[in-house]
């Protein structure tokens, strides 16, 4: 049995007839963590949409442990492991912090384990646990992010994507959602798929990294080999 | 008419108008879950309102009012069984027509099927209305429920007048209505279902992620909306006579209740047909019929023109 | 190839007319059955009310549930007059018209100000109001008094025939309005708001005043329909002519035959009236309610099966696989490049184009844009750079009119912009492309653009003139009669930023517009620029990368968590500390640091 959790083959997705993704093939194994790097517009968000079903591939292939997940429809992928945290948090800003990862957890078949999970997030990101009866709305957009990857843990997940989890945050804080997430990396075993702006941050921190540019993928490799590559600097600061 | 008497009116509005408002508050209560939650407009809501009076009437007229429990309850018991009579019917319909026009599918049609959805509503309008004048006949029926006959008199208060004769079957209709609102809403607070009702409305992609099934949440929104509207219809019968377009009286009242109350508020839009059914019935006082009908309209339309939002939802919605 | 292609529309659609009106005269004249001959006066009745709701909702996109209002009130307002002060119909009915546009104008004024549902509502209420003001009057029933001594005044024919005749010529007449109408500005500018009314605001199109433009025809038109069919019918009630029924039909002929289309409403009314009349004559007194539940039936059918209209299906399954264009269908007159057009001359007094002053905007707890000021010089070309969420779009919004600011102040050639909306900032020389295209999906790549050029233009020619400059400027003139829809990513930028320069500005708004392209496209988009740079536009670019735009700009201004970041030379930003690491990461900053 391969290691391979998720697999994209010559994938190709887009909106309206227009490709946005362009040929993209990705691997991620189990336990791995994995970056997608690239500047705006280069196609990291369909890239997530399309793996979770709300954009339709027009060519190519995904599989998700060995099976074909092209046909398997947008809501039942949450119930075969893979978590998503979408771009800018995407609370459920009228329920409160708690019925978020309660919703989090909807694909659970063992109710009786949540109040456990619960508690590993409340550890992981204790100002969760403050504020849990608080409406997701009212709080920060750091809090919003914690309680963005708490709701996706809290399906108890094979695999956790997260979609440039940094974005309109402090650095500070962002360095703090960032150690949290490796200790659960590490902890846990879980699989993350990162999208990300910050590239140092995220090559820090993964261990392979694909660059994504108008769709299509121009570098991968690992972080220890792409780190001072000229081409990355070149597509975000035109060096 | 001397101030006594003025005042027993209004005072007789005022009972008059909280008991009949808590009837008309369930039913705006079922408009504004499957806007809440559907952003769907739906113009057929009257018409399920008809449906539920309809359903009461005709159980009450064939099973007979002796036949089960205590007779003077039966209407009321069959009022609450029109609720997922009703309900099973929305799953049907919204499976076979208005699925097609909301949700993912809607993206490619203009404007994000928000026009095909009012268009179609309003279709199934005509057919309802026009399908009932064909089975129910256009005679203006009622469901007899003794109770309606029968009042409580609250006073005299002031020597021996002003007193408030205060309807026995309305009473008992107001305080179910309550009582399916308060369950309705304790479904959506506490309940897994409910919460993700709430998730779907809040933000589908985000519940798609989570693993919740939109387009069924859709699905169960519209049964509950049309059900417990169709709950309220089924408790107004004892009250009023009715025939098959009645929907189309009540379809005003209600859309002021929800405007008033805030699009997707169940709070709100309890307390405004709350204060609708008040307008209404304290309007009677100084103006003919006709035109109660007119009052009504211009709260609505002075709701939406300046204050969109409403008055008494939460803050948390936004229409 | 004439330069009018469009008055040849017309043409062509004045001939169908005329065939048409001929056509149904002498089956008038050869039918002489009574029922039949009552049929042939409804339906081009009905028709009529179609064709006024095509008018407003058809190309507006604004659904009205309410056109009975207008319908209702001509109706009784010919009906009442002849009753209490004997006037004839040639009067009262040209009265109702009168009516039916001030009611429209009077209903458009407000209730424009609402969107979507509320809208829909609102409409939906008018005529269920006035039901009961009408009823509460004691109007009941008004029937018209007889007056067989002079049929001709008081339209009491004994021959129906002259009902027909009557009846065909308001058709004729609302078809050949609607003909004119919508091959002008005015059918482009409410497609243009139809399709996406942000981008036609942007673009200069005034949407409020075209609405009521419309609301008012229509009105006029529902007026004149209701009107006569006072005449025919001899009686009104409320409910015959205030009833939902009345605007459901409306709306269900237009829908049912064609959705912003010429004959649609034409063809729905033709085949559904006859159809329901009959089957109600035949079986009303066993089915009561028959009407209703066949236009119930029909809307469904609709909607589920060929959304757009019967027309429109018909059209697909000739030609599968085309796409649905809408709009006078360019003509193939080729204006040349006279790219002179375009040159904004230069003024050289020293002042801004551009003054912004302690710009701030909060959306609940997050600060968009806090105390941003900054002024942009004539003929610079200014690059806006930061991370994703910096706020860049917030700022291009704030500028361009489609938010308002909590507080600060924007200077445009010297006059502070207000609350002014965006079609007036369009118009005084303000443009703007979006960071996700925005274009008239169901148009041509040239209508695309005379769409923007209508602002400062009087006639058909001159805007087709400056659109054509425009379009071989971005050098997509290959492609001007393709449907917008079909365009790639890159040309669908190069065609919104032509639609901009239609407009004459003195300065573009350009919302990443290489975003998604690849190295290739994003060298041919900078050679663009470039030549819209030497026109003399002042331009102020937003990008998310820098490589393209270091190579472009004068000067760069960073933003961060909608602030000021640094300002400067692209050498002195590309080199600045605080911007590298609001870009790649603090880790990166300190790992270069490191290695040096």
């Amino acid at each position: 049995m391969s290691d391979a959790l998720l697999q994209l083959e010559s994938l190709s997705a887009g909106y309206g007839g227009v490709d946005v993704l362009q040929d993209v093939s990705l691997t991620l194994d189990r336990g791995a963590f994995v970056a997608v790097v690239g500047p705006n517009g280069a196609g990291k968000s369909t890239l997530f949409k399309t793996i979770s079903g709300l954009v339709m591939a027009s060519a190519g292939n995904m599989t998700w442990q060995g099976q074909n997940l092209g046909n398997v429809q947008a809501p039942k992928r949450a119930h075969l492991g893979i978590a998503h945290v979408p771009e800018g948090r995407q609370v459920f800003p009228t329920l409160s912090v708690l019925e978020n990862l309660e919703m989090g957890a909807f694909v659970n078949r063992d109710r009786a384990a949540f109040p456990e999970f619960l508690e590993k997030i409340f550890t992981w990101f204790p100002v969760l646990k403050e504020r849990q009866r608080q409406p997701a709305g009212t709080l920060s957009g750091g809090e919003q992010q914690m309680l963005a990857i708490g709701r996706g843990l809290a399906a108890d997940p094979a695999m956790l994507m997260l979609d440039e989890p940094s974005m309109g945050l402090a650095p500070a804080i962002a360095d703090e959602i960032f150690t949290r997430l490796v200790d659960i990396h590490r902890s846990s075993g879980l699989a993350i798929l990162l999208v990300e702006q910050r590239v140092a941050e995220a090559l820090h921190f993964a261990d392979y990294a694909y660059v994504l540019e108008a769709g299509r993928i121009i570098l991968s490799g690992k972080p220890a080999e792409l780190q001072h590559n000229d081409r990355i600097r070149q597509a975000y600061l035109g060096m | 008419m001397d101030a006594l008497q003025t005042l027993e009116n209004v005072l007789q509005s005022l009972v008059a108008g909280l008991l009949i408002g808590s009837m008309y508050g369930l039913m705006c209560v079922g408009l504004t879950i499957i806007f809440g939650v559907m952003r769907v407009i739906n113009f057929a809501q009257g018409e399920f309102m008809m449906l539920g009076m309809y359903f009461t009437y005709f159980c009450f007229a064939w099973l007979g009012a002796e036949v089960y429990f205590d007779g003077l309850w039966f209407p009321f018991v069959l009022a609450v069984l029109a609720g997922p009579a009703v309900f099973l019917l929305g799953l049907i319909l919204h499976k076979a027509l208005i699925n097609a026009v909301t949700g993912r599918r809607a993206s490619r049609l203009e404007a994000q099927g928000h026009y095909a959805q009012l268009v179609l509503t309003l279709g199934i309008a005509l057919v309802l209305q026009n399908g009932g004048l064909f089975l129910f006949g256009s005679n203006p029926v009622s469901v007899s429920n003794e109770l309606s006959y029968s009042a409580w008199e609250w006073g005299p208060m002031v020597g021996d007048r002003v007193s408030v004769f205060v309807n026995q079957a309305q009473t008992i209709s107001a305080i179910i209505a309550l009582v399916v609102v308060l369950c309705f809403g304790l479904i959506m607070v506490k309940t897994r279902l409910g919460k993700s009702l709430r998730a779907a409305a809040d933000n589908p992609d985000a519940a798609t992620y989570m693993g919740i099934d939109v387009d069924r949440a859709h699905r169960i929104a519209f049964g509950f909306g049309i059900g417990i509207t169709a709950i309220g219809g089924g408790l107004l019968a004892s009250n009023v006579s009715f025939q098959p377009y009645i929907g189309t009286e009540y379809v005003i009242i209600m859309y002021a209740g929800v405007v008033l109350g805030g699009l997707g508020s169940i709070r709100g839009a309890f307390l405004g047909g709350l204060s609708i059914g008040i307008l209404q019935q304290v309007s009677a006082i100084v103006l003919p019929n006709q035109l109660q009908g007119t009052v009504i309209f211009v709260c609505f339309l002075a709701v939406i023109l300046f204050r969109p939002q409403g008055f008494f939802g939460r803050r948390d919605r936004t229409a | 190839m004439n330069a009018f292609g469009n008055l040849s529309g017309v043409k062509r659609d004045f001939l169908h007319i005329g065939i048409f009106g001929l056509v149904y005269l002498v089956l008038a004249l050869v039918v002489s059955n009574s029922y039949y001959q009552l049929i042939m006066t409804i339906v081009p009745i009905w028709a009529v009310m179609g064709l006024s709701w095509n008018l407003l909702s058809g190309y507006s996109g604004l659904i009205s549930f309410g056109h009975a209002a207008f319908f209702g009130l001509g109706a009784y307002l010919v009906a009442l007059c002849s009753v209490v002060w004997d006037l004839n119909p040639w009067i009262t009915i040209v009265l109702a018209t009168l009516a039916g546009a001030g009611a429209g104008l009077l209903v458009g004024i407000p209730t424009f100000r609402l969107r979507g549902h509320y809208f829909a509502l609102a409409m939906l209420a008018y005529p269920l109001a006035l039901l009961y003001v009408f009823e509460w009057l004691g109007y009941q029933e008004v029937a018209l008094p007889m007056h067989r001594e002079a049929p001709l005044t008081y339209m009491q024919f004994e021959n129906p025939v002259y009902y027909i005749v009557i009846a065909l010529v308001l058709l004729m007449l609302a078809l050949g309005i609607t003909s004119v109408l919508s091959h002008s500005r005015f059918g482009m500018s409410l497609l243009a708001i139809k399709l996406d009314e942000d981008a036609a605001e942007a673009a200069g199109i005034n949407s409020l005043y075209w609405k009521l433009a419309a609301i008012t025809i229509s009105g006029a038109i529902a007026g004149a329909a209701g009107g006569f069919y006072a005449v025919v019918l001899l009686v009104v009630t409320p409910l015959a002519v205030f009833g939902m029924l009345v605007s459901a039909q409306a709306l269900i002929f237009a829908m049912f035959g064609g959705v912003g289309t010429l004959w649609g409403p034409v063809l729905g009314a033709f085949i559904l009236v006859p159809l329901s009349e009959i089957l109600y004559a035949r079986y009303a007194a066993d089915f009561p309610g028959i009407q209703g539940v066949i236009y119930g039936v029909a809307i469904i059918a609709v909607i589920l099966f060929a959304p757009e209209g019967v027309l429109w299906k018909l059209r697909a399954m000739r030609k599968p696989g085309t796409f649905r264009m809408l709009g006078s269908t360019a003509s193939k007159a080729d204006f040349g490049v006279s790219e002179e057009l375009l040159v904004v001359p230069p003024v050289h007094d020293g002042k801004p184009v551009l003054e912004v002053t302690g710009l701030a905007k909060a959306f609940g707890g997050l600060q968009a844009t806090s105390d941003l000021s900054f002024s942009v010089r004539e003929g610079e070309l200014l690059g806006i750079i930061g991370p994703n969420g910096a706020g860049k779009t917030t700022l291009f919004n704030l500028l361009n009119g489609f938010l308002r600011p909590d507080s600060g102040d924007i200077v445009f050639h010297g006059q502070s912009l207000q609350r002014q909306r965006p079609n007036r900032r369009c118009a005084a020389g303000m443009a703007r492309t979006f960071q996700v295209p925005k274009p008239f999906t169901h148009l041509s790549v040239l209508d695309n653009v005379v769409i923007g050029a209508y602002v400062h233009t009087r006639s058909k020619v001159e805007a087709s003139r400056h659109a054509s400059a425009a379009i071989h400027l971005v050098g997509l003139h290959d492609h001007l009669d393709l449907p917008a829809a079909n365009l790639t990513n890159k040309e669908l930028r190069l065609m919104e930023l032509a639609r901009a320069l239609a407009s004459k500005p003195t300065l573009i708004l350009v919302d990443e517009i290489l975003a998604g392209l690849d190295p290739q496209a994003m060298q041919d988009m900078l050679v663009v620029l470039r030549r819209v740079r030497r026109l003399g536009i002042t331009i102020i670019i937003i990008e998310h990368s820098m490589q393209a735009m270091v190579q472009l700009v004068d000067r760069f201004i960073v933003l961060d968590h909608g602030a000021l970041l640094a300002e400067g030379s692209p050498d002195s930003i590309v080199r600045n500390p605080a911007v590298i690491e609001a870009y790649l990461g603090r880790q990166w900053r300190q790992e270069e640091a490191g290695d040096e």
